[in-house]
C-alpha cells in the first residue's frame, strides 16, 4: 500500500497507461499520417514510466531494509 | 480542432488520476498544519519541480508562446535575465529567514518582522489577488476550450472547477503538490513532441533562422534604444524594472510560489528548492517560447499556420500554441497537448487556491476573526475555504467574460502591489531600522505611486487617465517602468519614515534580519549539495545563453 502513497509510482503508473494507449492507438491507425508519432511519443512515455516506477520500488525496498 | 475518442481517453485518464491522488491522500490529512501546510514534509524533488510548476499556469504556457511570436527572443529574458537570478537569491539570501523565522505564510512573516497592520495589508491584497487569478485561469479555459473544441463555456468552467476542487478538498495542499509534479511532468512531455515535430519540419534552427525577422532572433541587440526592439523597451526598464523589480518581487515575496518552499522538511532543503528548480526553469524558453518564434518561421512557409484575428484587427497571439497543436499533432498526441493545456490552468488555479486557503485561514481568519481555537477548528475552515475560494473562482470566470479589460486590469494590480512589496522585504531583511510604520507607509506609498505613474503614461491606447505625459513604445515597457518607479517610491518612503520612527530592538529581530542572524556554516562541502554553489553554477549556464543568443 506504501508505494501507491509514492509519487513516482503514481506519475510512473500514469504515463504507462498513457504511453500504452498511444502506442496501441497508433498501430491501430498505422498507414495513416503521421501515426508514427504516436507510436514514437508512447514508447517515450512507456520508458520514462519504467524509470519512474523502478525508482519508487528501489526507494521502498531501501525503507524496508532500514525500518526492518 | 477535431478530437476523436482516443483525445477524450487521454483526457479522461488525466482526470481520473488528478482525483485519484486527491483520495489516495485524504487519509494522511489530520490536522490544519497537514491541510494547509502540508504538515512541512515534503521531499526536496517534489518541492522543486512543484515551485516551477505553481508558475505554469495559463499565462506560463500560452503567454509565454504568445509573446514568443510578439516579441521572439526577446521574451527569453523573462527566464534568463528574470527568473534565474531571482530564484538564486531567494534560495542563498531569503529562504533562511523565511523558513528559520519558522513563518506559515509570507504576510505572518511580515507580522514578525514588523507589525500586524502591514500583515493584514499584505494578506487581503494577496487573498484577493489570488482568488482573483484562479478566477481569471479559469476563465481562460473555458474560452479556449470554447473556441478550439466547441465545448459549451459553462460544461468547461464546472468542469475544470470541480475537479480542482475535489482534490485540493480532499488531499489540501499536498495533493495540489503533487499534482503540480504530475502536472509539469505532463505539460513537458506533453509540449515537447511539437518542439521537435516543428522544427524537423520547418529545417532546424537554420530554417527558424532563414524565416524570421532577424530582429526578433536576439537578446540584446537593439536594447540601447525602445524603438529599436520589437519588445519596445529601453535598457533600465528591462535590466531594472523587469530583471530586478517586477522578477524579484514575483519569484521572492510572492507566497504562491515562496509556499513551495516553506512545505519542505528542512531549512536546507527550503533553500535548494528554487535552485533546484533554477535548473529546469532555464530550459523552459525551449518548451513555451520557442512555438511561437517557429510559427513565425512556419507562416513563411506553409498554410494554416496564420492566427486568427482580435476585433481591433491584430493577430491573436493566444492561439500561437493551439493553432501549433492544431496542424501539428495527429490525434491520439493531440490530447495529450490539449491534456496538458488544461493541465496549465489547472495547476495555476489549484496553486492560487491552496494559497489563499493559507492566507485566509491563518492570517485573516485566526488573527482577526477566532483566535485560539482547536487544531481540528482551523482544519475545517481551510476546507471551507477551498470551497468558497473555488466559488469565487467561479463567479470571477463569469464576470470576466462580461469585461473584457478585467485580465489587463489583473495585470495591472499585480504589478502595483509585487514591485513595492520587494522594496519592503529587500529593507526588511537587510537594514535592522526598518520599522513597521516605514514598511506599511511605504507599501501605500507604492502602491499609489503605481497608480499615479500609470495614470500619466500611455502605452498601446491604455493608461493616461490622469493626463498623458509619457508614451512608452509598448504596455510591455509601460509595465516595467511602472514598476521600478513604484519600487523606489516605496524604498525612499519607507526610507525616510524608518528614520524619523522608532526602530525594535536587536533582540527581537535575530532570525529576522540578516546582520542580527548568526551565519550557519554550510556543512556541506560537496559543491551541488551546497546552495551558493549550485546558484552559482545555475547563474554562469544563464550567462551562457545571455551569449550565445546575444
Amino acid at each position: 500500500m506504501n508505494k501507491f502513497f509514492d509519487l513516482r509510482f503514481v506519475i510512473g503508473t500514469f504515463f504507462l497507461v498513457l504511453g500504452l494507449m498511444l502506442v496501441i492507438y497508433g498501430l491501430a491507425v498505422l498507414g495513416q499520417s503521421h501515426s508514427d508519432v504516436n507510436i514514437i511519443c508512447g514508447i517515450i512515455f512507456i520508458i520514462f514510466s519504467a524509470f519512474m516506477i523502478v525508482f519508487s520500488l528501489k526507494k521502498n525496498d531501501k525503507s524496508k531494509e532500514l525500518h526492518g | 480542432m477535431h478530437l476523436e475518442l482516443i483525445d477524450y481517453l487521454v483526457i479522461a485518464l488525466y482526470f481520473l488520476f488528478v482525483i485519484g491522488v486527491g483520495f489516495i491522500l485524504r487519509k494522511k490529512i489530520k490536522t490544519g498544519s497537514d491541510f494547509l501546510m502540508s504538515g512541512r514534509s515534503i521531499p526536496l524533488w517534489i518541492t522543486s519541480l512543484a515551485f516551477i510548476s505553481a508558475n505554469l499556469g495559463a499565462q506560463e504556457v500560452l503567454g509565454m508562446a504568445a509573446n514568443g511570436a510578439k516579441y521572439g527572443l526577446y521574451t527569453a529574458h523573462f527566464y534568463w535575465m528574470g527568473a534565474i537570478v531571482a530564484m538564486v537569491f531567494l534560495g542563498v539570501f531569503m529562504m533562511p529567514f523565511y523558513y528559520g523565522s519558522r513563518a506559515r505564510s509570507v504576510p505572518e512573516y511580515l507580522k514578525l518582522r514588523f507589525d500586524e497592520k502591514t500583515r493584514t495589508f499584505n494578506a487581503f491584497t494577496f487573498a484577493a489577488m489570488t482568488v482573483f487569478s484562479s478566477g481569471i485561469s479559469l476563465y481562460a479555459l473555458a474560452m479556449l476550450m470554447q473556441v478550439i473544441l466547441g465545448w459549451s463555456f459553462d460544461v468547461s468552467v464546472w468542469m475544470a472547477a470541480g475537479v480542482v476542487l475535489v482534490y485540493t478538498f480532499l488531499g489540501g495542499l499536498t495533493s495540489a503538490v503533487y499534482n503540480e509534479v504530475l502536472q509539469f511532468f505532463l505539460i513537458v512531455l506533453g509540449i515537447a513532441p511539437l518542439v521537435f515535430i516543428g522544427l524537423e519540419k520547418i529545417g532546424g534552427w537554420q530554417g527558424i533562422m532563414q524565416n524570421v525577422d532577424n530582429a526578433k532572433m536576439h537578446l540584446w541587440v537593439g536594447m540601447t534604444d525602445a524603438s529599436k526592439n520589437p519588445m519596445g523597451v529601453d535598457f533600465i526598464g528591462l535590466v531594472f524594472g523587469l530583471g530586478f523589480v517586477l522578477s524579484f518581487g514575483y519569484w521572492c515575496t510572492d507566497f504562491l510560489v515562496v509556499q513551495r518552499a516553506m512545505i519542505s522538511r528542512n531549512i536546507h532543503d527550503a533553500r535548494l528548492t528554487p535552485i533546484i528548480a533554477a535548473f529546469p526553469k532555464i530550459f523552459m524558453p525551449l518548451i513555451v517560447i520557442l512555438p511561437g518564434i517557429m510559427i513565425l518561421a512556419m507562416q513563411n512557409k506553409f498554410p494554416g499556420f496564420d492566427l486568427p484575428k482580435n476585433p481591433d484587427g491584430f493577430p491573436n497571439y493566444n492561439m500561437v500554441l493551439p493553432t501549433m497543436l492544431k496542424q501539428l499533432y495527429p490525434n491520439g498526441i493531440l490530447g495529450v497537448g490539449i491534456t496538458a493545456l488544461i493541465a496549465s490552468f489547472m495547476s495555476g488555479m489549484a496553486g492560487n487556491v491552496t494559497a489563499f486557503n493559507t492566507v485566509w485561514t491563518y492570517d485573516i481568519y485566526q488573527t482577526h476573526i477566532r483566535r485560539n481555537a482547536s487544531d481540528h477548528h482551523y482544519l475545517n475552515v481551510g476546507k471551507v475555504t477551498t470551497v468558497a475560494g473555488i466559488l469565487i473562482s467561479i463567479a470571477t470566470a463569469y464576470v470576466a467574460r462580461g469585461f473584457n479589460s478585467i485580465m489587463d486590469l489583473l495585470q495591472l494590480v499585480f504589478s502595483f502591489v509585487n514591485a513595492p512589496l520587494f522594496a519592503t522585504f529587500f529593507l526588511g531583511m537587510f537594514w535592522k531600522r526598518t520599522t513597521g510604520h516605514g514598511a506599511f507607509w511605504g507599501l501605500l506609498a507604492g502602491t499609489a505611486g503605481a497608480a499615479i505613474t500609470q495614470g500619466l503614461t500611455v502605452a498601446e491606447g491604455k493608461g493616461g487617465w490622469i493626463a498623458n505625459i509619457h508614451e512608452f513604445h509598448s504596455a510591455t515597457s509601460q509595465a516595467f517602468n511602472i514598476a521600478w518607479i513604484s519600487f523606489l517610491i516605496c524604498f525612499s518612503v519607507t526610507l525616510i519614515v524608518s528614520v524619523v520612527t522608532k526602530p525594535r530592538p536587536d533582540k527581537e529581530l535575530t532570525g529576522l534580519v540578516y546582520s542580527l542572524t548568526p551565519k550557519e556554516k554550510d556543512r556541506n562541502k560537496v559543491w551541488y549539495k551546497n546552495p551558493f554553489w549550485l546558484g552559482m553554477l545555475a547563474l554562469l549556464i544563464t550567462l551562457i545563453f545571455n551569449i550565445i543568443f546575444y
